[in-house]
């Protein structure tokens, strides 16, 4: 066992103030917990056990106006065998009779049951015999039973205990469980809102995001990741085609002004945001078009420019104000006029300036980027006969590529890391050799080589190491092994730099490594000033801009009204499709063939509809499969209890139902402390049904909690609480409403059908809804 | 402010009679994460409860405590400061040794086999007696739910206990 301290406080308050303060667990009967603590099933423990014992004020079982009250160190035994309970409420005793055995009743509590943790088999796999399990429940991302042993597991959908790793690994957070549901279900419009919670432009993303989401994806242990990107396209496009009922005017106006200096995607989600929440927003962008590195930076094979025009178009009806060809600082327009007519100003001017590095013949060479901005120009002039392209990045990539495409014949491209060091990402890779690049690894540029015709050639130093022991960039040489490589243009590519020139000093902005410094909250130096993008990280990725921008809007909205909410509450319980279970390769998009591609057609076309459907069904809704262990909190939510703690009274089934682990649940210092339950009325029939295999000891493999109210033969009111069928109590809703006006015995077989009508079976527990069916209608037969 | 009560030392009454052991991570000391059965066996020498599953599951390690049976293997030493606790050892008579009624009958019925479980299961059903001598063999069965027998003597197991309440009867 984890070796712990213990203490045994006399009072509530002295115990809620440890918890507060320390790393601690109440310990009331121990059964629960001294099983977890001894075989170290979790990643971390606490350092100190409070235990509840010394708590006798706790223990006790009254009756007050008609109101049973149970005390949370009260044990199971004392709760069975109480004279006041079997004469009130026999249906608790029957519940407590069925946990556990007479032993372990003798010590268990009232609150210790309904504060238990879960019984799943992966979940308690003791660290002894071979490493613990780190389930999704824990700190891992992987549900074991998902395509494990899953008998006794939820038959209702998983419970959210983690984001699911590619919730995790995305820069926005984008709920991609959620909107694959919602997929499922058929529901895009809601597909797309969640999406559009936090990244408002998915057409865009989805084309040109490196897919940090899938590199999480649990079906990697399977098959492969979930193809989200190309998902995420599909919606993305619906949104575009849909905007007007996306992108909506707001409904009404908050009289609040914002400017945005840069339209790049963090400028444009800042936009998105404020304007969907009612403030007037004016952008201002100093090249023709918005867009920034979408629109000039990002090669159209790879993003439409149509994309993005169309994006910018719906921001338009919106009722953003863009406009274009307005250099700040310098077109008559200074930052002091902007931020004198605006209530607050946000930074999103990237990063376009070119860093020098030193090399001899630097200034003979041509800046990667501008090279971009030209072709994306419609400058479609090849830039020479044999190219030389410096850097290993993703805007090395594109500018070799595109280099090739404009039809030159020889493109090198040279950079410091060898291959699998490389920044660009594996796939981009790929592309570069796909496309005939000259791909060469470990050298960097010593000097260019130039004629009285110009450039015609670089000299190379071969590199020992890029990174340093501590993994930072660092490169070393070995300045005698050199290498020349010939060409007539030399594109450098090697980072871009802020050009911070428009702040005119005025501002005191302050800067660090040449970039606007943004603390928490997108706040710069200058209050109501606020950045975003790669003005302020250098550069990265679009996702970080858009997430940058997004955050910049909450700010500034908090800034000039009070607070915005932009998140949408996320449903129970989880569902997926059992399909998921087999392991089938993902769906891909198709990619042009190397003859087909050009500069300005876009190299992937989007998946079909049937593909979409194919592939959202892959997708497990990663969660936790575990049902809820305790018998007692199906017999409180049908008997509509309540649970009272030190700081609250909360309804027995929102507590059950808000986050299926306790310690979540309960705030920090939270204790419960009673049970009170409302006596029903004398016509009210309740009964708790367990179904296991050995008569004692044995957790519910289902159980039933019902309480129908009857009057002249019919159902006038009704609870249906459906035990260990999911991650939590399940209260059957419907079959609560079908039941009232009904004759019991009449509507058995319906109301069992009903019931189960939604369950989601796993590989090992369908019985599981027969026997839920066969208790239905037990319950019913009177 | 809460100070951390420094408890140096643990009063447990085990078979009537009074031990005090330091409490601390030392060799000789009980640790505060030790659980009674560990307690009672190693520090008390009374290796009559048997530890099993050690999840409160099998019953194994069944002791009365305050006149009730609790699962050993789940309740920490540090829990059961000044508790009544009785063992296995301490029902058959101090002086003589003679073993008590129960006790008897297990040998007589033949209540056990490989005996692993017998002394939680003996305790358990002590533990009923001593609440109500005269229990309906339904009623046994019942507070012998929580004990398992893996060499299955379940049903001569409650013959004994029965033939033990016939026995005080006719007293
Ligand atoms: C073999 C076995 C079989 C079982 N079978 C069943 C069964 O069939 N049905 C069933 O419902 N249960 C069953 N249980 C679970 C049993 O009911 C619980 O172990 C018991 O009720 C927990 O009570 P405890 O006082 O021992 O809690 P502890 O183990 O002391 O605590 C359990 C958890 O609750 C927290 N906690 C305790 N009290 C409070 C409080 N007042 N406020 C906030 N948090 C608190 C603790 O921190 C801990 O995390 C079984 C247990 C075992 C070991
Ligand atoms: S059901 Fe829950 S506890 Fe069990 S393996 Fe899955 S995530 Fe973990
Ligand atoms: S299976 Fe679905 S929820 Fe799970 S990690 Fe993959 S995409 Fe996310
Ligand atoms: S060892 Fe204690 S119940 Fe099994
Ligand atoms: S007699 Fe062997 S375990 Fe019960």
């Amino acid at each position: 066992m984890k070796s712990f301290k213990h203490v045994r406080p006399s009072t509530i308050s002295e115990v809620s103030s440890i918890l507060n303060k320390e790393k601690a667990v109440m310990l009331a009967g121990g059964t629960d917990l001294l099983g977890v603590l001894r075989e170290r099933i979790l990643p971390a423990y606490p350092d100190k056990v409070v235990s509840l014992s010394g708590l006798d004020e706790l223990k006790y079982i009254s009756e007050e106006k008609g109101v049973l009250k149970i005390g949370a160190m009260t044990t199971l035994n004392e709760l069975e065998k109480s004279d006041l309970v079997k004469e009130k409420l026999p249906v608790l005793t029957e519940a407590a009779h069925s946990i556990a055995s007479p032993i372990l009743r003798n010590s268990a509590t009232v609150g210790g049951n309904l504060c238990q943790d879960t019984r799943c088999w992966y979940y308690r796999y003791p660290h002894s015999i071979g490493g613990r399990v780190n389930c999704a429940r824990k700190e891992g991302n992987l549900c074991y039973a998902m395509m494990g042993e899953n008998r006794y597991h939820s038959i209702f959908g998983a419970a959210r205990v983690n984001d699911p790793p590619c919730r995790e690994k995305c820069p926005a957070c984008t709920d991609i469980a959620g909107y694959m549901e919602k997929l499922r279900t058929g529901d895009i419009d809601g597909a797309a809102q969640t999406i559009m919670d936090v990244n408002p432009m998915p057409a865009i993303t989805s084309r040109v995001c490196a897919h940090f989401c899938q590199e999480g994806c649990n079906r990697l242990r399977y098959d492969e990741s979930l193809n989200i990107g190309s998902i995420e396209r599909y919606v993305g496009d619906y949104i575009l085609a849909n905007a007007d009922r996306f992108m909506k005017a707001p409904g009404s106006e908050k009289n609040k002004k914002a400017s945005i200096v840069g339209t790049g995607p963090a400028g444009l989600t800042a936009a998105y945001y404020l304007r969907k929440h009612g403030y007037s927003v004016t952008m201002y962008e100093r090249m023709k078009e918005a867009g920034g590195c979408l629109m000039y930076a990002i090669p159209a094979y790879r993003l439409p420019k149509d994309i993005v025009r169309r994006f910018v178009a719906a921001l338009e009806n919106m009722g953003v104000e863009i406009r274009c060809g307005v250099s700040v600082g310098t077109d008559g327009l200074s930052m002091e006029e902007i931020y004198q007519k605006s209530d607050c100003v946000m930074l999103d001017t990237g990063t376009w300036k070119r860093p020098l590095i030193g090399v001899a013949g630097e200034e003979l060479t041509r800046f990667g980027l501008d090279f971009l901005v030209d072709v994306n120009n419609f400058i479609h002039e090849r830039p020479g006969a044999d190219v030389i392209v410096v850097g290993g990045g993703n805007v090395a990539v594109d500018v070799a590529i595109t280099a090739k495409r404009l039809g030159v014949p020889k493109v090198s491209m040279v950079c410091l890391e060898k291959r699998e060091e490389m920044p660009a990402g594996i796939e981009e890779i790929e592309r570069v050799l796909e496309e005939g690049v000259d791909l060469v690894n470990g050298w960097g540029p010593k000097r260019i080589l130039h004629g009285p015709g110009g450039v015609n050639g670089v000299e190379f130093k071969k590199v020992t190491s890029v990174f340093d022991k501590a993994g930072k960039f660092a490169p070393r040489y070995d300045e005698e092994k050199l290498m020349e490589v010939k060409g007539d243009v030399v594109l450098m590519a090697i980072g871009q730099k802020a050009d911070l020139g428009f702040l005119e000093g005025e501002f005191q902005v302050e800067t660090e490594r040449g970039r606007i410094k943004a603390v928490e909250g997108s706040n710069t130096s200058v209050e109501g000033i606020f950045a975003g993008g790669d003005v302020t990280t250098g550069p990265a990725t679009v996702i970080q801009a858009v997430t940058a921008g997004r955050n910049a809007s909450v700010s500034m909205s908090e800034y000039m009204c009070g607070d915005l909410d932009i998140t949408s509450p996320a449903p129970c319980l989880h569902r997926f499709d059992p399909i998921s279970r087999r392991r089938d390769p993902a769906v891909k998009q198709r990619v042009a063939t190397t003859s087909e591609r050009s500069l300005e057609k876009e190299d992937a076309s989007g998946i079909s509809e049937t593909d979409l459907q194919k592939e959202i069904a892959r997708c497990f809704n990663c969660g936790c499969m575990a049902v809820n262990p305790s018998d007692l909190s199906n017999v409180l939510i049908a008997l509509d209890a309540f649970i009272v703690t030190n700081m609250r009274r909360i309804s027995a089934e929102s507590f059950f139902t808000t986050d299926t682990r306790v310690p979540r649940t309960l705030e920090p210092g939270e204790i419960v402390l009673e049970v009170e339950i409302p006596l029903p009325a004398k016509e009210t029939i309740l009964r708790y049904d367990k179904f296991r295999l050995r008569k004692s000891i044995d957790f519910a493999v289902l159980s039933l909690a019902t309480a129908y109210t009857v009057r002249n033969g019919y159902i006038a009111d009704a609870r249906v609480v459906l035990g260990a069928a999911a991650p939590i109590p399940m209260r059957m809703y419907d079959v609560e409403r079908f039941l009232i006006g009904k004759i019991p015995s009449e509507a058995a077989d319906e109301a069992a059908e009903l019931a189960l009508k939604d369950a989601l079976p796993m590989e090992n527990n369908s019985y599981k809804i027969d026997i839920a069916k066969v208790l239905m209608k037990r319950s019913l037969a009177f | 402010m809460v100070k951390e009560q420094l408890r140096p030392i643990i009063t447990l009454n085990v078979n009537g009679r009074e031990y005090e052991l330091p409490v601390g991570e030392g060799v000789n000391e009980i640790s505060p994460s030790e659980t009674l059965v560990h307690t009672l066996r190693d520090r008390l020498g009374l290796t009559g409860a048997k530890l099993g599953c050690g999840q409160g599951v099998c019953g194994c390690c069944t002791v009365i405590m305050e006149g009730k049976a609790i699962a050993s293997c789940v309740t920490l030493t540090l829990d059961c400061e000044g508790a009544r606790i009785t063992t296995i050892e301490g029902l058959a008579d101090t002086a003589t040794g003679e073993l008590n009624n129960l006790q008897q009958a297990f040998v007589d019925k033949c209540g056990f086999q490989c005996g692993y479980c017998t002394s939680g299961i003996i305790m358990a059903a002590q533990a009923l007696l001593d609440e109500n001598p005269f229990p309906a063999e339904a009623e046994v069965r019942e507070a012998l739910a929580g004990n398992y027998c893996r060499c299955g003597t379940h049903y001569t197991a409650v013959d004994a206990v029965m033939t033990c309440v016939e026995k005080n009867r006719e007293v």
